[in-house]
């Protein structure tokens, strides 16, 4: 398999763990301002 | 909602540009690549350490906390995206120069930039008072970021380097492939939202931990 393409899954997946840690934590943060 | 979203598909697609569509120079080869990650991250540095900064003086002027939350948070994640534009560079270093670290003017300004704030976040760490931790460490950012020009433009253009030449060479033009040109400011937008949206989470989760302490000892 191309590295290229190797490289490139390793980076979406990595910002994909991050974006989805982001918007939990931001989920997160929303249930306790209403408290 | 909305903006998260394209947040992601935005670095996303930026990555997919850079990978599969931009060029690589010639000379650097695969190490073309870092320049997706690292010139985005030094960037962030500086405007976080610039919103520090301002967040700092506007402390200082209105005696407000909303403003020492942005100038800490800022701060923070400023040293954390130097600290990603530091090991990204030591990583091409390897590759291109065979050593990690070479004390190369810009090695020498970042490394540092990252003792001049690890001590801005050890002092706030070592004053319990709000409002004295607060009033002291906006001086000490507001003079701190005095450095922070001086040591990403000013020290790297006066001495001999290895690093390549700046973005924007010295007669003004950006020399670039318009496709890894393209790539590359899109990662530099990406990043600049990324921070955002990180800035705002750490300044949410900071008001919430004062409230929760002030309702403890009401």
């Amino acid at each position: 398999m191309d590295a290229n393409w190797v490289v490139l899954g390793v980076a979406l997946l990595a910002w994909g763990l991050l974006f989805f840690y982001l918007l939990r934590l931001d989920g997160r943060l929303k249930d306790l301002e209403k408290r | 909602m909305i903006a998260k979203v394209l947040l992601f598909l935005w670095i996303a697609a930026a990555l997919a540009a850079g990978f599969l569509w931009a060029p690589l120079v010639p000379g650097l080869g695969a190490t073309t690549r870092v320049l997706y990650f690292h010139i985005p991250a030094a960037w962030i540095t500086v405007v976080a350490l610039g919103w520090s900064m301002v967040h700092s003086v506007l402390y200082l002027r209105s005696r407000r906390l909303e403003h020492d939350d942005h100038a800490a948070a800022a701060a923070e994640l400023g040293l954390l995206f130097c600290v990603v534009a530091t090991v990204s560079g030591a990583m091409w270093a390897k590759a291109v120069w065979h050593s990690y670290w070479n004390w190369d003017p810009r090695e020498t300004s970042i490394f540092f930039l990252l003792l001049i704030y690890a001590a801005y976040l050890a002092l706030r760490s070592s004053i319990e008072n709000d409002e004295r931790r607060a009033r002291l460490s906006a001086v000490y950012s507001a003079i701190a970021f005095v450095t922070v020009p001086f040591l990403i433009f000013v020290v790297p253009r006066i001495y001999f380097s290895l690093h390549p030449d700046t973005i924007i060479n010295p007669s003004g033009k950006i020399e670039m492939d318009p496709r890894i040109r393209l790539g590359f400011f899109a990662m530099l937008i990406g990043f600049t939202g990324l921070f955002a949206w990180i800035l705002r989470l750490k300044v949410r989760l900071v008001r919430i931990e004062r409230r929760t302490a002030e309702r403890a000892t009401a």
